[in-house]
């Protein structure tokens, strides 16, 4: 039996990734310069290369992002459009059950990474967020996200973190559109067990433009934090 | 949902964070960015050029059977026709491998393919017919490398001198133009610097990635002007001699920015990198000077680019054309043009590869493609419209053969032109079990 306070020490262990002794004093040094968003993270042994320079290279909008209807965790219908304008979303499809572990679970070990470090880029609190959405609906219901988005809103400093909407639909009619919007490839088995999907992450802007689109071998948290780090100099966020 | 299912997940997730990661490969020679055919193939898809007076003259997308217990193995199950020809030459599969996108190098028609639906009978999905307006003056869309929800195609000419200065050019995966990168240049070398007295040419070819150095590489070719030139014609124009690329270029993938030159004298072509998770090199081949290419991170942590081996005897100019890296790195296939010829290289030493076989598999032979298990090589025929070989020399086909660890084995054969199909290019697998 798998418990909350279970989830929430994995929450805690994400956080070894999280270069907190190299990030005292926030994210401007002694000298007032302020240092790039990516450097809260350790580098890690898969990704054999420093991430550019925020700001100095152009991200382009690859297309818009669909809107849809979806249920929070309350239960309550929104749109994804409501939650998205305005501000910088890193959105993420998952489905509960998934056990690929370059599947879901390295999208959330990354993502889980980035809510914990976001405590220590106050910058980011208002102006960025991670939607994460299933497409297993039958699954995935409103009780099931709940628990398991239960570790980051029972989550102590919560305020100081990031926002991250954690979002289900009624069924296949209202998820299909918003999965075939974005792109997210999903092949369901007969036995509905396993549903095969390729890792995807999508960058998408205040304005609803797709700007970035990641899969294996860029679900690094420095390089994604880079990107958001561009689009908020691009938007004049920081 | 019970709790406990969250455990498969979470679980993973904690194991996943001290787990070296690897990276998924497509067989052999595709975009790592895709899903992989590791079991057997089932269907080839081959982009065949149509030719005036054959078949309904068109360009075509054929698929063959290559299913074990099929009835129907080694024949043609299925033929798109796409209207016209537009030379039709290079393909490949956007990054969830549902689609694939072909390419005209004449008419810069883009045809993208559902293969998914039906993978027994792929139909045509959409054209771009906007290619070069899109891009901003870039002709020839020749590589089609799959980046996860986008198509990075490289251009081989440019429709102000139809010379080789050229681009890359970027898709989403709706076939919604992106962006385009143009290549350095002498004039104007975007910030990269030139390796050994390199001097950018703005040519253009292949386009691969090594996803974990974040590298980038583009090799490079020769411009609509030549390419669309009679053969014969074309090698008794000293002009037309001079316009080849003798560059490779090292990109940030990520930033899209040209970071270092090469010079690689003598049209390099194909890229490809290797598998291994500490394999830090690409190979490319050289079409007019016959040699192999290594482009390699020195101790340094520089990428460096040095000639490795000669292909067949360079003075009879044997042109190599495609290449095919085993998925265990060991052994490179390399085809020559005029010799009609495959190569087999152990390359286990990528700094001194040496060659172990060699076949000549028909009077011309361009493409070659091997399964994943490497037990299965497949080679096709053309090279460009009005490159390849004249009267009885010009065999269009497609050959089958089994590798038995010392000698290519004859499978099976299919007469192109006694088909009535046309000139047989590149080919792709295909399989169901892809989009289960």
């Amino acid at each position: 039996m798998f418990t909350k306070p279970a989830l929430a020490a994995i929450v805690l262990a994400s956080l070894g990734a999280v270069a907190l002794a190299l990030w005292l004093g926030g994210p401007r040094s002694s000298l007032g310069e302020r240092r790039p968003m990516s450097s809260v993270f350790e580098p890690s042994e898969e990704f054999q290369f420093d991430p550019p320079q925020p700001g100095t290279y152009a991200l382009h909008r690859i297309k818009t992002a669909p809107n849809g209807n979806v249920l929070d965790i309350d239960g309550k219908a929104r749109t994804l459009s409501e939650i998205t304008l305005g501000k910088i979303s890193l959105v993420s499809f998952v489905y509960l059950n998934c056990g690929d572990i370059n599947g879901c679970p390295l999208a959330m070990a990354t993502l889980f990474d980035i809510h914990d470090a976001s405590m220590l880029v106050p910058e980011l609190r208002d102006k960025v967020q991670l939607v994460t959405l299933s497409f297993d609906p039958e699954r995935d219901t409103v009780e099931a996200i709940e628990a398991f988005a239960y570790p980051v809103i029972s989550d102590g400093n919560a305020d100081k973190k990031l926002e991250w909407h954690v979002l289900t639909t009624s069924g296949q009619a209202e998820l299909q559109p918003i999965l075939n919007g974005y792109g997210q490839a999903v092949d369901r088995s007969k036995d509905q067990e396993n549903i095969s999907h390729l890792l995807r992450i999508f960058l998408v802007d205040g304005a609803g433009q797709i700007r970035n689109i990641y899969g294996l071998g860029l679900i690094d948290p420095r390089l994604l934090m880079t990107d958001v780090e561009t689009l908020m100099m691009e938007e004049g966020l920081i | 949902m019970k709790r406990r299912e969250f455990g498969g997940m979470a679980v993973s997730a904690l194991a996943l964070t001290a787990m070296p990661f690897s990276v998924s490969a497509d067989e052999t020679c595709q975009s790592p960015y895709m899903p992989m055919i590791t079991g057997h193939e089932e269907y080839v898809y081959i982009w065949t050029l149509g030719v005036e007076g054959m078949g309904d003259e068109q360009d075509k997308m054929v698929t063959v059977d290559l299913r074990p217990n099929s009835d129907t193995r080694g024949q043609v199950i299925n033929s798109v026709s796409v209207g016209g020809r537009n030379e039709a030459h290079h393909a490949g599969f956007n990054s969830d491998r549902r689609y694939l996108w072909a390419g005209g190098l004449d008419t810069n028609r883009i045809f993208i393919f559902d293969v998914h639906s039906d993978p027994s009978k792929p139909s045509l999905h959409k054209t771009i017919d906007s290619f070069v307006k899109d891009s901003g003056g870039c002709v020839g869309p020749h590589t089609f490398f799959a980046l996860p929800g986008r198509m990075m195609i490289t251009g081989l000419s440019n429709d102000e001198d139809h010379g080789g200065r050229t681009a890359l050019v970027e898709y989403n995966d709706d076939g919604e133009y992106v962006a385009t990168y143009w290549m350095p240049t002498a004039d104007d070398m975007q910030g990269a610097v030139a390796a050994d007295g390199a001097v950018a040419d703005g040519y253009g070819y292949d386009v691969r990635a090594l996803i974990r150095k974040n590298i980038m590489l583009t090799s490079s070719f020769t411009g609509w002007s030549n390419y669309m030139m009679d053969f014969g014609q074309m090698l008794g124009d000293a002009e037309a001699m001079k316009r080849f690329g003798g560059t490779m270029v090292q990109w940030d993938l990520h930033t899209r920015q040209p970071k270092k030159v090469f010079s690689v004298p003598g049209a390099p072509l194909e890229v490809r990198f290797p598998w291994g998770p500490n394999a830090n090199y690409a190979f490319s081949t050289t079409a007019l000077t016959s040699k192999l290419w290594l482009i390699y991170e020195d101790d340094a942590g520089e990428w460096q680019a040095k000639a490795v081996a000669d292909i067949g005897n360079p003075a009879d100019i044997p042109l190599p054309v495609d290449i095919s890296l085993a998925a265990d790195d060991q052994t490179l296939w390399i085809n020559s043009f005029m010799d009609g010829t495959t190569r087999l290289f152990d390359v286990s030493d990528p700094h001194n590869p040496k060659q172990i076989y060699e076949k000549k598999i028909a009077s011309q032979v361009n493409m070659v493609s091997q399964s994943w298990d490497g037990e299965r090589v497949y080679y096709t025929s053309s090279l460009l419209g009005n490159w390849d070989k004249k009267g009885a020399d010009d065999a269009q086909y497609l050959k089958a053969y089994k590798w038995n660890g010392s000698e290519l084995v004859d499978d099976f054969e299919i007469d192109f032109y006694e088909a009535q199909l046309g000139r047989a290019h590149l080919m792709r697998f295909g399989s169901a079990a892809l989009y289960s």
